[in-house]
């Protein structure tokens, strides 16, 4: 066998930004071609009906009224003896012409005053909303009746008032495409490259209004040519004997029963335009802009060598392991794609009154890691391999009955970001108590006492009271609190937690850290904590396992960590680290970007990255204690681990 | 000495302050009169935790928000009295790069229209000028030229920071406002685009406000920095001089919240900040110095007189009465902006006394 070389480019993502998304998938197609059709062949009536009809859809011969479908008339005869096929005909260019004018005059009104209003704010508005409310508080068809009644009947009134009617849905659409997309920072900065409002309006926001507009379209030339049908049905619409499909529907209401096939065509007609219209709409909304990013596409590696190959030797137990994770690999599926692995061969084990950092960059799997410990992978997401055991008892084994017993009395879990993970609805203190009054059967009143001890007990002043305190009223610092003290509410085993001081500020960070300290003193729980802050982790851990790529690939205990790294990886991240690299730019980097799941490399995932490349490097490696130390606390993946000097952390 | 690029002095900035019927009510400042300048070349950085007002001062020198006082004197304008925006002559030359790369690119306009889209407002320039321009911005921010007809959402964090930079470089700025431009990305790549900054600010002599919270990276890559705390410049000097010796207490405590790489020291500095009573307590004063309630070394004086800037040995100036001499005033030491001391390369920082 050769040896591989490694290119930096094979594993950087280069493969997601390269591939391009073809045009048009296949089911697509199976949609656009025949929506596409009626409506081109709908257009073509409309353009050259003269030419296309057998008969003047006028002419009448009241001695072939009625019949059905022959050779001579393809689709049989009216009430008057006129030629359906060619009052179908005819009836096409009403359709276009409705369509065109009253969608057109409702986007026409609606889109630039509601980007206006939108965008300005303020009393205009109010006024024009209140204005819209009251049109919209009436029933449409009702509106347009009286518009009808001011203007005189005829196709082109009756769509103008249709026109009046739609655009207070374009209006709204607008309007509130503009109030969200006001806010994005891109807005911010086009303001501050001095675009004008009228520029910010038109060439930035506009372009975000498309794909809900291109509905709204499509849906509205559906609702337009029901709402002539209908308008012409009751007679106020396109008038007699001019050829619609709603005056034809009209006759052939008055006939019902002597020939009931009169309705079928204009029916059929009206029904599969709509649908065409939609269906067409959708793909190009789908289409529009925005290049669609590839889910990760299958990896293109052998599958032989990831069978081949053994993974990382058991570790071994201690007595007093809480935790325990074996081999554990977790795959998602991407929508419309192949399962792709996001962790694969993940070992590690976390002793009582333990704490285990699990770190790693955004990608590397860590909070994935966390979420499958929990039984909380979302949809999409499988265990495909590994044990994971806790006190003994293999939690993947457990019916989903068992598993959700065990969540918040053995395993819990704290979130990074805590106003969104309380409940905004509920008082702190009565998100606790539900806990206490599920899992342990606490009567209502001692829950709410054990609650507001347990608020004390995370350090909050004035605990009966802020008991009865909504998350919003809380700092983010106390609702992070709050939340510690629901998860710890019942004593478990485990708990893990996922980022929990990342969305706060440093100085409240080191409280919570110290809390979570103080509590893991005093209740003995093992202790998953999950960040991307080397220094934290440096705080509050014992254990570090460093992520990479979805697999661990350095284990130490804290101080051998930070004194001497052994993987590349480690190394890489504490030189980066705004503490850890000394003087001005350049600072340390790790050249490239942490590649995306789907596409890392079959070998050494870090490889492509690494200054210490070497050609053994392309094949997998395992986590293993390396030649010369025997510490089972020590692992490393990476050949080269003990014949590297590394820096160490300044 | 240089004539200062941006001299703001005393700027106050309210929100609020009206109701939806006009009627006035009490708005509440984010900025209490704020000192600061930045030179031409040279980079502040401006430190504080979420609600300090950093972020505020950003807005209103970008004209998005109006300043309720004071003045902004940039480059021989006050910026602070253009209520109604900026004309296109200072607009182009203040430029921005946002914190959240996700959102800060417009989803549905290609690479070429954003980097492009501040020549078309301000330059007259043909289509194939602008191309080229193009092309020319992603190199210098070390993107290939293929990358011009793609949607944000192909990339990655890290490249669509350096998209955002290109576009801000488009119209050669004398000043970009840096508003947390690596808090959102991975370590491995902060300093990527960190690195990248630096090396346009060196190649066109343009200054950076720099707006982050985390003082340990402020420190590496500012010629000053300021220290904010609930709308006031607490302190403000020479990076070395405030990295190294925070003359006021929150700067101190702002340092020492942040853990440090080596489990020992931490271990050791943690014991040392827990001897101490917590400090729990309000964060906000209403009346006397702001820090107050949460300063380890108050005074009576700090809760009736609110403390003026003082000068600080070593440079810059900290709003701290335990700075005020007890005799004679410290002499105010200006260090030449830029200047690097020996002392970067020691240890981040001492141990709390």
């Amino acid at each position: 066998m050769s040896a591989p070389t490694l290119s930096p480019t094979t594993a950087t993502g280069t493969a997601a930004t390269t591939r391009r998304r073809p045009r048009w998938r296949a089911s697509t197609l199976a949609v656009v071609i025949p929506s596409a059709l009626v409506l081109l062949t709908l257009l073509i009536c409309a353009l050259f009906a003269e030419a296309l009809s057998p008969y003047d859809p006028l002419q009448q011969s009241l001695m072939d009224a009625l019949q059905g479908p022959s050779a001579k008339h393809w689709l049989g005869t009216d009430d008057l003896g006129r030629d359906v096929l060619s009052r179908m005909i005819h009836g096409s260019r009403i359709a276009v012409i409705a369509a065109a004018e009253a969608t057109g005059l409702a986007v026409l009104i609606g889109v630039p005053i509601g980007l206006f209003i939108g965008y300005r704010g303020g009393w205009w508005d109010w006024i024009t909303m209140r204005a819209v409310e009251a049109i919209v508080s009436i029933p449409g068809i009702m509106v347009a009746i009286v518009i009808i009644a001011i203007l005189g009947s005829g196709l082109h009134k009756a769509m103008f008032a249709l026109g009046i009617l739609y655009s207070t849905a374009f209006l709204r659409l607008a309007r509130s495409v503009v109030l969200t997309e006001r806010e994005e920072v891109y807005v911010k900065s086009a303001r501050v490259i001095g675009a004008s409002p009228r520029r910010i309006l038109i060439r930035h926001i506009f372009l975000n209004i498309a794909p809900p507009l291109i509905v709204q379209v499509t849906l509205t030339v559906g609702a337009v040519l029901l709402a002539e049908a209908g308008l012409s049905f009751v007679g106020i619409g396109v008038q007699p004997p001019q050829a619609s499909w709603g005056t034809m529907l009209n006759t052939a209401a008055a006939y019902m029963e002597l020939n009931a096939f009169l309705a079928v065509p204009p029916g059929l007609a009206i029904v599969v335009t709509v649908l065409a219209v939609n269906l067409l709409g959708d793909v190009l909304r789908d289409s529009i802009g925005r290049g669609v990013r590839l889910p990760a596409a299958t990896p293109p590696r052998p599958r032989s060598a990831a069978i081949a190959r053994k993974g990382t030797a058991p570790l071994p137990a201690r007595e007093d392991d809480a935790l325990r994770v074996d081999g554990l690999e977790v795959m998602v599926s991407p929508k419309g794609g192949d399962p792709v692995p996001v962790v694969t061969d993940m070992s590690f084990r976390i002793a009582k009154g333990e704490t285990l950092g699990l770190v790693g960059e955004s990608g590397s799997g860590k909070t994935v890691t966390g979420l499958a410990l929990m039984g909380l992978i979302g949809a999409g997401g499988r265990i495909t391999a590994g044990q994971v055991t806790l006190d003994g008892t293999d939690l993947l084994q457990l019916p989903p009955s068992g598993l959700e017993k065990a969540r918040g009395t053995d395993i819990a879990m704290v979130f990074q970001d805590p106003t969104t993970s309380l409940n905004p609805a509920y008082t702190v203190g009565s998100q606790i108590s539900e806990v206490l009054r599920i899992k342990q059967g606490l009567s209502r009143r001692a829950a709410w006492d054990r609650t507001v001890e347990l608020i004390d007990r995370v350090g909050i002043p004035r605990p009966a009271e802020r008991a009865r305190a909504y998350p919003h009223e809380l700092s983010g610092g106390m609702a992070q609190r709050i939340a510690i003290a629901r998860a710890l509410s019942c004593g478990p085993k485990l708990l893990i937690a996922d980022e929990p001081t990342t969305a706060l500020d440093v100085t409240v960070q080191q409280e919570i850290l110290d809390l979570f300290r103080d509590l893991q003193d005093e209740m003995g729980m093992a202790m998953l904590f999950v960040t991307h802050d080397l220094a934290v982790a440096a705080d509050i851990c014992d254990r570090i396992a460093v992520m990479y790529c979805g697999e661990v690939v350095e284990t130490a205990p804290v101080e051998q960590l930070f004194r001497d790294p052994r993987h590349p990886y480690t190394a890489g991240l504490l030189s980066a680290m705004p503490h850890g690299a000394s003087g001005t730019p350049p600072l340390p980097v790790i050249p490239g970007a942490v590649p995306t799941p789907g596409h890392w490399p079959t070998g050494c995932r870090f490889a492509p990255r690494c200054a210490h490349a070497a050609p053994g490097c392309a094949l997998p490696v395992d986590l293993t204690p390396g030649q010369t130390t025997t510490n089972a606390e020590r692992l490393t993946r990476c050949i080269r681990a003990t014949d590297l000097t590394l820096e160490a952390a300044q | 000495m240089t004539d200062p690029l941006l001299q703001i002095e005393d700027l106050t900035v309210t929100y609020g302050g009206r109701s939806l019927l006009g009627l006035k009510t009490r708005g509440v400042d984010a900025v209490k009169g704020a000192n600061l300048t930045i030179r031409p070349g040279e980079t502040l950085g401006l430190v504080g935790e979420s609600g300090s007002g950093k972020s505020s001062i950003a807005n209103t020198l970008l004209g998005l928000v109006p300043a309720s006082s004071g003045r902004m004197m940039f480059d021989g304008t006050d910026l602070a009295q253009m209520k109604d925006g900026y004309p296109d002559v200072v607009r182009r030359k203040i430029q921005a790069v946002f914190q959240d790369p996700y959102s800060s690119l417009n989803p549905s306009m290609t690479v070429e229209q954003i980097v492009t889209e501040p020549l078309k407002i301000h330059a007259t320039m043909t289509r194939a000028d602008r191309r080229a321009r193009a092309a020319e911005l992603l190199r210098m921010v070390n993107l290939p030229e293929t990358h011009l007809p793609r949607y944000p959402n192909e990339f990655s964090g890290g490249q669509r920071q350096r998209i955002a930079i290109a576009a801000a470089l488009a119209l050669q700025p004398k000043l970009i406002v840096l508003d947390e431009p690596v808090s959102a990305l991975d370590v491995s790549t902060q300093n990527q685009i960190i690195n990248l900054l630096y090396e346009r600010r060196d190649a066109t002599g343009m200054s950076y406000l720099l707006i982050a919270h985390d003082l340990a990276l402020v420190h590496h890559i500012s010629d000053r920095i300021a220290v904010m705390y609930l709308g006031h410049i607490v302190e403000e000097g020479p990076a070395d001089r405030v990295y190294h010796q925070p003359a006021h207490p929150y700067t101190r405590a702002l340092l020492d919240a942040v853990p440090l790489l080596d489990p020992e020291r931490q271990r050791a500095r943690r014991a040392a900040r827990r001897a101490a009573p917590p400090t729990d307590l309000p964060r906000i004063a209403v009346q006397g110095c702001p820090y107050r309630h949460r300063c380890p070394r108050a005074i009576d004086r700090c809760r009736s007189e609110s403390p003026r800037a003082l000068a600080v040995p070593g440079g810059g100036t900290a709003e701290c009465h335990l700075l005020e001499p007890s005799g004679t005033t410290p002499p105010a030491q200006q260090t030449t902006p830029g200047a690097k001391g020996p002392a970067s390369n020691t240890p981040p920082r001492k141990e709390p006394a």
